[in-house]
């Protein structure tokens, strides 16, 4: 066992798992987060994707021991209580999810957190992706339901809001 | 002044109740379930494709601090009953039994045989104590392929049959065949090859089984497509009494046929947990999932066709061999549903159909999406074969041999009538959409840049439900059930055997029951994944569009009867005068004495009273039950434009397009989803799946790395367009569409790839073509042809 300290979802965490444990397993098992979801503990398929200091990285492939002293987070920190995603959205979703239900993007969901994580961390450093780079960017995570197309167009529809918001806001701030 | 809502939300694209919960991670999957004292499972498995177990020592895995208990073969005989598989004693399979125990005791058959289950207090420490596991092995031949396990003198894997004949040769015909053929222009043969791939859900097999000794009671949380078929089965194998068996499940991250009713592995977990006492998880990893789950399709087809020298299809004689792996599933009952659908929307005169399943060292035969999908590749891979030969387009040929649509509807030489089905509306938007001649233009000039385009279209049809039997009893899929209530809080509660698993049941059957009963969307509430009050079900064979589709529309219909009457008594008024409309029951032309569906069900709650004995005339509920009314056929053409680069061999799909007849959509967006998912898995297994085995029976594709699944930048926009031609029935037209992407893909694609590779005389007789067996036909290729 190796006790760890880490910052999960704006939260200060501590924890003892064995030295061999998954950072996927430790968020699913000692913290109670089962959001992030494991689907073949080898690093492709990318539904146990979360944000560790700002990048997505697959957390059946990291070692808990490795995330101590950093931050995490997962898709139960994606939209605090309360918060909504805009444009009539629903209690507990932001933007991007809220975008994605507009677009019927999932089916089963057992893929989403981890789409919903990857594509958080890629918007986060290119809020004007196109659809091209969205889809690239997206191409590590597997969904077997949807066909992707859904998926690609949650996505485009969260860029496309926010890059709306931004417009309106700049055209407020001038007036 | 009650506002009257005219808007309906059937037939509109209402956002998922599911959604909230699955996007922000609160969803709860069978691997989320923790219960006091939970201990989990791991499997040892064989390394061997087919052996003899001479010993298994398990001394040192129980010796291993943090094991609980470890369970061989043997061990689990003494805890269990020996039977027959539940599902298919419950399909009424009537052929040959093999005998197996539950995990292997003697034998092994296949790479990732269970053959004794190791139950510590983590799965880090279970799959320690695997490793502890000695299992001494003695080789025995392995049998790989169908022409091995054909021979007369390969060992067979079950000694009580004798051979590796999983369901001995049958033949039918339909019509004249020896006529036909004999009479016909041409005859042409050709042998088509299906591959083996599989389902491969994102979440795999799994279970919490947890036995309560004082109550004899096992719950069984479980990722299912019915609850009740995994009680049957669990009941049966544990020997236990229906009732003490109680099946809950939550979110299923899907299936496609994999999860009908409960695994080998499964009923293992639940006798473990009656042996410790305690709850036992077990969630099957990726490698599991791949290598021992189940897998699908291996067919190979000698076909013959009977062809005029115009191009009509006159008859077809097909000879399948089906390799259906290991342990019995439904691989050998398949053949009867290819036989009785490989005359598609075609008008043959005549049909020769004989098959033969057979036994492998290979993974289980399962359900996949469509299951019977390789009679429509053989057909439409056919008569592209055939146009070829004779110089026709290939909408052409469909075009001539289509059945027109006709009073009373032409019959399908195997017998069932092709009513209200629009396979050449399809064929004719699907040319429009794509425009042929344009197309062509851009190929040629492609061609001469050094660049292969090609197109390709495919026509199905989709039993969903499928036409009522002129001379059957009942429908054309059984009887579906359904228990509605309106609750004492005013919630239309649908009770449903159905168990989604990514279809969105909760959100598009109260769609209907909300239209039907007249209250807001958000007043129903679809009740699922519970055997102790949900009735029997199944969610498979694209059935629930019609028939749980049905049976909540008329159930509400019902409910509301039984509603308005007790309401009419209240209101005194007559109940023919009452209306409701957007949660509010009123009479007729008085929108002033509107009262709430909620006020209704909170004073028929008070005349029933706390313990329920008071008026049963105020019991607002109703058991309905739906036999599919009319039927009908789902069906359409798909058309795929591809790009081969014959340097590489690398197929890029460039566009594709779907016309499909569902009938009339409840949720447009769902019914989207369920088709470009299933081309999805279609174009995927062309390009890129394949369940690989070697020579000595080693499975060859165990990881995702080997295991090739499609991804964003594989699939490109699939460009849908809906014909609504024919409404058969008074309510009810909506039929399935959750099989059809993934049984008209692959000859979709395989069609397009073999028009770009013409040039090189390329002909295409096989389904899997990655980019090795692209650059492989284009060398075989005769250019002369």
């Amino acid at each position: 066992m190796v006790d760890i300290t880490l910052r999960v979802n704006g939260a200060t965490r501590t924890g003892s798992p064995e030295a061999r444990k998954t950072l996927a397993d430790f968020l699913r098992d000692d913290l109670n987060l089962t959001g992030t979801h494991v689907g073949c503990e080898h690093g492709v398929c990318g539904a146990c994707t979360v944000i560790v200091d700002g990048r997505a990285v697959r957390s059946c492939l990291m070692l808990a021991v490795q995330a101590a002293g950093s931050e995490v987070m997962t898709v139960e920190g994606l939209a605090p209580d309360g918060e909504h995603g805009g444009h009539g959205g629903h209690e507990g979703l932001g933007p991007l999810q809220q975008a994605m239900w507009d677009s019927h993007s999932f089916q089963c969901g057992f893929c989403t957190p981890g789409f919903v994580m990857q594509a958080t961390a890629f918007l986060s450093a290119h809020p004007d992706a196109d659809e091209q780079q969205i889809r690239e960017a997206l191409s590590g995570n597997i969904c077997r339901c949807t066909g992707y197309q859904s998926i690609i167009d949650g996505v485009l529809l969260a860029v496309q809001r926010n890059r709306q918001d931004a417009t309106a806001n700049a055209e407020a701030g001038r007036s | 002044m009650t506002a009257i809502a005219a808007e309906r939300y059937t037939g509109a694209s209402i956002k998922r109740s599911e959604d909230p919960r699955i996007l922000t991670g609160t969803g709860r999957y069978v691997d989320d379930i923790k219960l006091p004292g939970m201990l989990h499972a791991a499997f040892v498995r064989s390394p061997m494709a087919h052996a003899l177990v001479l010993s298994v020592d398990v001394s040192a895995a129980r010796a291993l601090p943090g094991v609980i208990a470890v369970l061989t073969g043997a061990e689990l005989e003494e805890m269990t009953v020996p039977g027959p598989d539940a599902l298919m004693a419950l399909m009424g399979w009537a052929g040959p039994t093999p005998e197996f125990t539950l995990l292997a005791t003697d034998k092994v058959r296949l790479v990732g045989d269970p053959v004794a289950v190791v139950i510590a207090e983590n799965r880090y420490l279970a799959e320690d104590g695997c490793e502890l596991v000695e299992v001494e092995y003695d080789d025995l031949p392995p049998v790989v392929d169908a022409a091995f396990a054909l021979d007369p003198g390969s060992p067979p894997l079950f000694d009580n049959l004798g051979d590796n004949i999983a369901r001995t040769h049958s033949r039918h015909e339909h019509g004249d065949v020896a006529g036909t053929f004999a009479d016909a222009d041409r005859v042409v043969d050709f042998h088509i090859d299906v591959h083996r791939h599989q389902n491969v859900p994102m979440e795999g097999r799994g279970c919490v089984a947890s036995y309560d000794a004082d109550s004899g009671v096992m719950t069984m949380h479980a990722a299912t497509q019915s609850v009740h078929v995994t009680r049957i089965a669990v009941a049966m194998r544990l020997g236990m009494e229906q009732d003490k068996v109680r099946v809950l499940a939550g979110d299923i991250g899907g299936s496609f046929g994999l999860k009908i009713g409960a695994s080998r592995e499964e009923l293992a977990v639940a006798a473990a947990s009656r042996q410790v006492g305690r709850p036992v998880k077990w969630v099957e990893d990726r490698g599991e999932n791949l290598t021992a789950s189940g897998q699908a399709r291996e067919e190979s087809f000698d076909v013959r066709a009977a062809v005029s020298h115009d191009g009509d299809l006159l008859g077809l004689d097909l000879k399948m061999v089906i390799d259906t792996g290991s342990y019995p599933g439904m691989g050998a009952m398949v053949p009867d549903i290819m036989e009785a659908m490989l005359p598609g929307p075609y008008k043959l005169a005549a049909m020769g159909f004989e098959s033969t399943a057979v036994t492998t060292n290979k993974a289980c035969y399962v359900a996949y999406r469509g299951p019977w999908a390789s009679e429509t590749f053989v057909r439409e891979r056919a008569l592209n074969l055939i146009a070829k030969d004779l110089g026709l387009d290939q909408v052409e040929i469909r075009l001539r041999n289509v059945a027109p649509r006709s009073d009373p509807p032409t019959m399908m030489i195997t017998g069932r009538p092709l009513v209200g089905v629009t396979a050449r509306e399809s064929l004719e938007r699907v040319a429009e959409l794509v425009d042929i001649p344009a197309f062509r233009r851009r190929q040629a000039q492609a061609r001469a840049e050094g660049r292969y385009l090609g197109i390709g279209v495919a026509t199905f049809i989709e039993a969903a439900p499928g036409p009522r039997s002129p001379e059957g009893p009942s429908g054309p899929m059984g009887l579906e059930s359904m228990r509605l209530r309106l609750t004492e809080d005013g919630i239309v509660a649908l009770f449903t055997g159905q168990m989604p698993h990514g279809q969105s049941h909760q959100t598009t059957l109260a769609q209907i029951a909300a239209d039907e009963f007249g209250v807001p969307f958000e007043q129903v509430r679809v009740v699922v994944g519970d055997s102790a009050v949900v009735p029997f079900g199944l969610t498979g064979g694209s059935r629930s569009a019609t028939m749980t589709g049905g049976v909540a529309l008329h159930g509400a219909r019902q409910l509301k009867a039984k509603v308005l009457d007790f309401a009419a008594d209240l209101m005194e008024v007559s109940a023919q005068d009452l209306l409701i409309t957007d949660g509010n029951v009123w009479v007729r032309g008085d929108p002033a004495s509107a009262i709430s569906v909620t006020e209704v069900a909170r004073r028929a709650a008070a005349v029933i009273g706390p313990s329920g004995d008071g008026d049963g005339a105020a019991e607002l509920e109703v058991e309905a039950t739906y036999d599919g009314g009319e039927g009908g056929w789902s069906g359409g053409t798909h058309c795929a434009i591809v790009d081969v680069d014959a340097e590489t061999g690398i197929v890029k799909v460039e566009r594709y397009v779907a016309v499909e007849d569902c009938g009339a959509l409840i949720n447009p967006a769902v019914v989207e989803g369920q088709i470009r998912g299933g081309v999805a898995q279609g174009i995927g297994a062309v390009l890129l799946e394949r369940s690989a085995y070697g020579e000595d029976g080693t499975f060859q594709s165990a990881t995702f790395m080997d295991y090739l699944m499609p991804t964003a930048c594989d699939i490109p926009r699939i460009e849908i367009e809906h014909l609504e031609t024919v409404p058969l029935d008074a309510d009810v037209n909506f039929r399935g569409v959750g099989e059809g992407g993934m049984i008209v893909a692959p000859p979709t694609v395989v069609n397009a790839i073999e028009d770009a590779l013409s040039p090189f005389g390329v002909r295409i007789h096989e389904q899997h073509l990655p980019p090795a067996r692209i650059l492989e036909l284009i060398a075989e290729a005769d250019p002369g042809q």
